[in-house]
C-alpha cells in the first residue's frame, strides 16, 4: 500500500469520528434540556430518542420547564413560560413559578388558561407520560405529600427505564417530609450508588442535612394536612380545603383554590372560600363583581367587604355597557378587556374533547 | 504495533481497576433507616427449609471492615470473607445436607470503626422440606395503574426464575396474581384483563380462558379460589374504588361500594349466585375453601357509606357450608372471628391444605391491608378454634396475602418489613404444636438484589411443581381462543 493510502486509511475513519462528534455536539447544543430530562430519567441520548423520539422545539421547551421546575428555577421556568406555546403543560409551569412568587391570581388572566387543566395535570389514562411526570410538582410545592409522592411514583413507572433520579429524588423528599425515613432510605441509598447523585443524596441523610434543608423540611411540614381524610384520587378542591383547614396560612393554597373556583366558574363555591382578609387580587375583585351583580348586591358595604376599588368598579362597568350594547358579543371587548376575569368568565369556552 | 499493544494494556488495566473499585455503599444503615440489622437479608435466627436456594447477605454497617463468616453445622465448617457473604452452591448444599434437623452455627467477626466485632448467630435448619416453586406478582407500587407487567415463577431450590405470563404476551394489559389450589402445581388460575382477557384456569397443564361473569352478577370474578376437587371455584365479585389517605402514612386506600361471592362450575360452564352471599347490606369477600372442600370461609360486613365511614368498616370471618356435589352455597353462616367484638377487620382467610391452620389478615378496618402498616397476619388452629402467637412472624409494616403449601407446614406471604413501600415473600415454618418460626425472605443471588428492587412480589403463591404453561402459551391462548362463556 502506497503512504499516500495508508494515510487515508487511518484519517477517514477519524474524519467519520470527528463528524459525529460534531453532529452529537450540535445536537447537545441545539437541545440542551432533552439531554437533560433524558439523564433525569436514567437514560441515555440513544434511549431517549428511541423512547420520546427525536427533539422538537415544543418538545425541547417542555423538556426545559420540567428539568428547571425540578430544579425549583423559578425565573426560568418563567423565562421559559413566556413563550405562550398555548399548550397546557406551560400554562401549568406558568402558573407555578407565578405562585411560588405568590403572584398566580395576580397573573393567572395574562396567559392561555385551558380551565382547571393549567392548575393541576390530570392523571388519568389519557394523560402521557410526560404529563404525569409533571404533576406531582404542583403538589409537592403545595406541601400535599401523599400526590407528590403518588405522580413521582406514576412517572417513575411510565417512565422509559421505570427509574431515574427525577422521581427517586422526589420519593426521597417527600418520604423525609413525612418523617417516613425508613422508605426515604429506600430512595437514598439507589441515588448514593449513582455516582452523578451521590451528593445530593448524602446531603439528605438527616445527620447531614444543612441549616438551610432543615428550614426547608422544616416549611414543608407546616404545610402538610393534620387530620387524615380519605378522598378520590384527584380530588383537587377537597384536598386543597384538606390543605387549608390544617393551615389556613397556606397562602399558596388557598390562591390555588380560588383560583381553581374560577377557572371551573364556580362563583358559588369561590364565594364560599374567598376571604379577603386572607388574600387579595384584582382577580378576585373582579369575580366578587360578577356575583355581586348577579346577586343584587352591588352595595357599598359589599365593596368595602370585599376590597373591591374604585378604578375596578369603573372598569367592570365599562365592560357591562359594552357588553350590553353588544348584545354579549365579545368584539370590541377583546383589546380592552381579555386580561380581565370578566371576559374570560363569559367567553372562554372549554374544549370538551381534551 | 507496539504503540496499539501498549494502549490495549492501558485500557484493559483501567477496566480492571474499574470493575475491581466500585464497590457498593450500603448507607444509609442503622436505627430510623429500613436496615437495622447488621446483615440485610437478616437471617438471623430465621428457621430455614433443608430444601431451600443459598442465603446470600451482607453486613451493613458502613464503617465496617475485615469481614469474615463461618458457618459450622455437622462437622461441615466454611468460611467467607467479605462484607458481601454469596454462597457457591455445592458448599451451600453441603453445609445445608450436614445441618437438617439442626443448627447452622455462624460467627461474624470483622472490625467496625477500628474495633473488634464478633458476633454469633444461627440458622435452624428444618427438615419439613418446603413446596419448591414461588409464583409472584411483579409490580411497581403504582395506584391502580400498571406497566409492564410479570408474573413469574421461581423455583426456591435455586435462583431460577421464568415468567408465566408477561407482558410483552399480553399487550400489556393488567394482569392479577396467579394462585394454586392447594399448593398444587397442576391446579392454579390467574386473570388477563381488558379486550380478549380472561380467567385463565390450569388444569393438569391444560389452559381455559374463561369468562367469569353472567348478567346477573355486579362485576367480574374478582378473588377467590378453587375448589379440591377442580370442578367449581368460589369468587368474589366487587366495585372496588380506589382513594387517598391525607395524611398517615397509610397512602391508598381501596375499598368495595359493592361485593358478592359467587361459584363457577368449570365442567357446565355456568355461574351459580345464592341469597344468602348477594346481599346489598351486606358486603361479602375474599371466599376461600376449606381443606376438606366442604365449607366456604370469607369475609362480611354490613354495608356503610363510603368513603365517609371507611374507618367504621370492619370485616368478619364467616363460613358457610358447601354442597361439592352440586356447587351449592348453604346457610346460614357462622362467624368464625367477629369483627364487632374485636374491633378489628379480616380479609385473605386461606385454610392448609392439611385442614388444621386458617390464615388470615387482620387490620384496624378495610379489606385492602398492604398500607396498613398495622395489618398483620393471624393464624387459627381449626381443630380448637383458639388463636396462635404469630408475634414472631409479624413485624411493623404490612404481613399480608399468604399462601400455604400443599402439606401445611410452611407459608409463605408479602411483607413490606423495612422500607414500608416495596413487598417481599417471607417464609415461616409451622410446627404440630403450632410454633411459628421467625420468617425468612426469599433469598437471591446478589445480595443487594433487593436495595435495587423498585417493584413489590405481590402474593406469593407455593407450588409443589412447576404450573405446566409459561408467558408464550398464555400469549397463544390470549390471542387464538374466545373466552368461553359462563351462563
Amino acid at each position: 500500500m502506497t503512504r499516500k493510502g495508508k494515510r487515508l486509511l487511518w484519517i477517514t475513519p477519524v474524519a467519520a469520528m470527528l463528524a459525529v462528534c460534531l453532529v452529537q455536539c450540535a445536537f447537545l447544543v441545539r437541545y440542551p434540556y432533552f439531554r437533560k430530562y433524558a439523564a433525569q430519567n436514567g437514560i441515555s441520548l440513544r434511549e431517549a430518542r428511541k423512547a420520546w423520539g427525536h427533539p422538537s422545539k415544543e418538545s425541547e421547551w417542555a423538556f426545559g420547564l420540567a428539568v428547571e421546575a425540578s430544579r425549583e428555577n423559578w425565573d426560568k421556568v418563567s423565562a421559559l413560560a413566556a413563550q405562550d406555546r398555548r399548550a397546557e403543560i406551560g400554562t401549568y409551569y406558568y402558573n407555578l413559578s407565578n405562585a411560588m412568587k405568590g403572584q398566580l391570581a395576580d397573573k393567572l388572566m395574562d396567559y392561555y388558561q385551558p380551565f382547571e387543566r393549567g392548575l393541576f395535570l390530570p392523571v388519568g389514562e389519557r394523560s402521557t407520560p410526560f404529563k404525569i411526570a409533571c404533576a406531582g410538582d404542583v403538589w409537592f410545592a403545595l406541601g400535599y405529600m401523599p400526590l407528590a409522592e403518588r405522580d413521582a411514583m406514576l412517572g417513575m413507572l411510565f417512565s422509559p427505564a421505570h427509574t431515574g433520579p427525577r422521581y427517586l429524588r422526589r420519593l426521597a423528599e417527600t418520604n423525609l417530609v413525612t418523617g417516613d425515613y425508613e422508605a426515604a432510605s429506600k430512595y437514598l441509598r439507589i441515588l448514593l450508588n449513582s455516582p452523578d447523585e451521590r451528593q445530593w443524596a448524602l446531603e439528605r441523610f438527616p445527620d447531614r442535612w444543612s441549616p438551610s434543608y432543615q428550614l426547608r423540611i422544616a416549611e414543608k411540614r407546616n404545610l402538610a394536612p393534620q387530620f387524615d381524610l380519605v378522598h378520590g384520587m384527584d380530588q383537587a378542591q377537597i384536598i386543597l380545603r384538606i390543605l387549608l383547614s390544617s393551615n389556613p396560612t397556606n397562602k399558596m393554597a388557598l390562591d390555588y383554590l380560588l383560583c381553581y373556583d374560577l377557572l371551573t366558574k364556580d362563583l358559588d363555591a369561590f364565594v364560599g372560600d374567598y376571604d379577603p382578609s386572607l388574600t387579595s387580587s384584582r382577580l378576585y375583585e373582579e369575580a366578587m363583581l360578577i356575583f355581586l351583580a348577579a346577586k343584587g348586591g352591588m352595595s357599598q358595604d359589599n365593596f368595602a367587604h370585599y376590597h373591591i376599588s374604585g378604578p375596578v368598579l369603573q372598569r367592570f362597568n365599562r365592560f357591562v355597557t359594552i357588553y350590553r350594547q353588544d348584545n354579549g358579543a365579545a368584539r370590541n371587548l377583546t383589546a380592552d378587556f381579555a386580561d380581565s376575569y370578566w371576559y374570560y368568565f363569559y367567553f372562554a369556552v372549554k374544549n370538551e374533547k381534551d | 504495533m507496539k504503540r496499539i499493544d501498549v494502549i490495549c494494556r492501558i485500557l484493559l488495566l483501567t477496566c480492571l481497576l474499574l470493575s475491581c473499585g466500585r464497590s457498593y455503599d450500603v448507607r444509609p444503615a442503622g436505627p430510623g433507616t429500613d436496615r437495622t440489622s447488621f446483615l440485610f437479608p437478616d437471617y438471623q435466627d430465621v428457621t430455614i427449609p433443608c430444601n431451600i436456594a443459598p442465603l446470600n447477605f451482607y453486613y451493613t454497617d458502613p464503617a465496617g471492615s475485615a469481614f469474615r463468616t463461618v458457618f459450622s453445622a455437622g462437622g461441615v465448617s466454611i468460611t467467607i470473607k467479605g462484607r458481601e457473604v454469596v454462597w457457591k452452591e455445592k458448599d451451600w448444599t453441603r453445609l445445608l445436607a450436614a445441618a437438617a434437623g439442626s443448627d447452622i452455627t455462624v460467627t461474624s467477626s470483622g472490625r467496625s470503626g477500628g474495633h473488634p466485632v464478633d458476633r454469633q448467630w444461627v440458622i435452624h435448619v428444618e427438615r419439613d422440606r418446603i413446596d419448591p416453586f414461588l409464583t409472584y406478582r411483579l409490580i411497581e407500587p403504582g395506584f391502580e395503574v400498571w406497566d409492564e407487567l410479570e408474573i413469574q415463577e421461581r423455583n426456591l431450590e435455586n435462583f431460577e426464575t421464568r415468567n408465566i405470563s408477561d407482558w410483552r404476551h399480553t399487550g400489556n394489559r393488567c394482569m392479577n396474581c396467579h394462585i394454586h389450589a392447594q399448593g398444587r402445581g397442576d391446579l392454579s388460575m390467574f386473570y388477563v384483563r381488558g379486550k380478549d382477557g380472561g380467567a385463565i384456569l390450569n388444569r393438569n397443564g391444560v389452559l381455559r380462558k374463561l369468562e367469569l361473569r353472567d348478567s346477573a352478577m355486579i362485576s367480574s370474578t374478582v378473588y377467590g379460589e378453587i375448589h379440591p376437587d377442580c370442578r367449581f371455584g368460589v369468587f368474589s365479585t366487587n366495585i372496588i374504588i380506589p382513594a387517598m389517605h391525607s395524611a398517615g402514612g397509610r397512602r391508598m386506600e381501596v375499598f368495595d361500594t359493592k361485593s358478592d361471592l359467587c361459584v363457577a362450575d368449570f365442567d357446565r360452564n355456568r355461574m351459580l349466585t345464592f341469597p344468602e352471599t348477594a346481599r346489598a347490606d351486606v358486603f361479602e369477600t375474599f371466599p376461600a375453601f376449606s381443606a376438606d372442600g366442604r365449607y366456604v370461609y370469607y369475609c362480611a360486613a354490613p354495608a356503610r357509606q363510603l368513603p365517609a365511614e371507611i374507618d367504621r368498616m370492619m370485616y368478619s370471618l364467616v363460613r358457610i357450608p358447601f354442597d361439592a356435589e352440586t356447587g351449592t352455597l348453604g346457610a346460614p353462616a357462622d362467624t368464625v372471628w367477629s369483627a364487632a367484638e374485636r374491633g378489628k377487620s379480616v380479609c385473605h382467610p386461606k385454610a392448609s391444605p392439611d385442614g388444621r391452620w386458617l390464615l388470615f389478615t387482620v387490620a384496624d378496618y378495610g379489606t385492602f391491608p398492604i398500607n396498613h402498616r398495622e395489618c398483620d397476619l393471624c393464624m387459627m388452629d381449626l381443630s380448637t378454634g383458639t388463636l396462635i402467637d404469630l408475634s414472631a412472624v409479624n413485624a411493623d409494616k404490612s404481613d399480608t396475602y399468604h399462601s400455604w403449601s400443599s402439606d401445611g407446614k410452611w407459608f409463605a406471604f408479602a411483607s413490606k418489613r423495612g422500607d414500608g413501600l416495596f413487598g417481599k415473600p417471607y417464609f415461616s415454618h409451622v410446627s404440630p404444636d403450632g410454633t411459628v418460626t421467625k420468617p425468612f425472605v426469599l433469598p437471591q443471588k446478589n445480595p443487594h438484589f433487593y436495595d435495587n428492587m423498585l417493584r413489590s412480589f405481590n402474593v406469593p403463591d407455593l407450588g409443589n411443581a412447576p404450573v405446566g404453561f409459561d408467558a408464550q402459551t398464555v400469549g397463544e391462548l390470549l390471542k387464538d381462543a374466545a373466552a368461553e362463556p359462563f351462563e
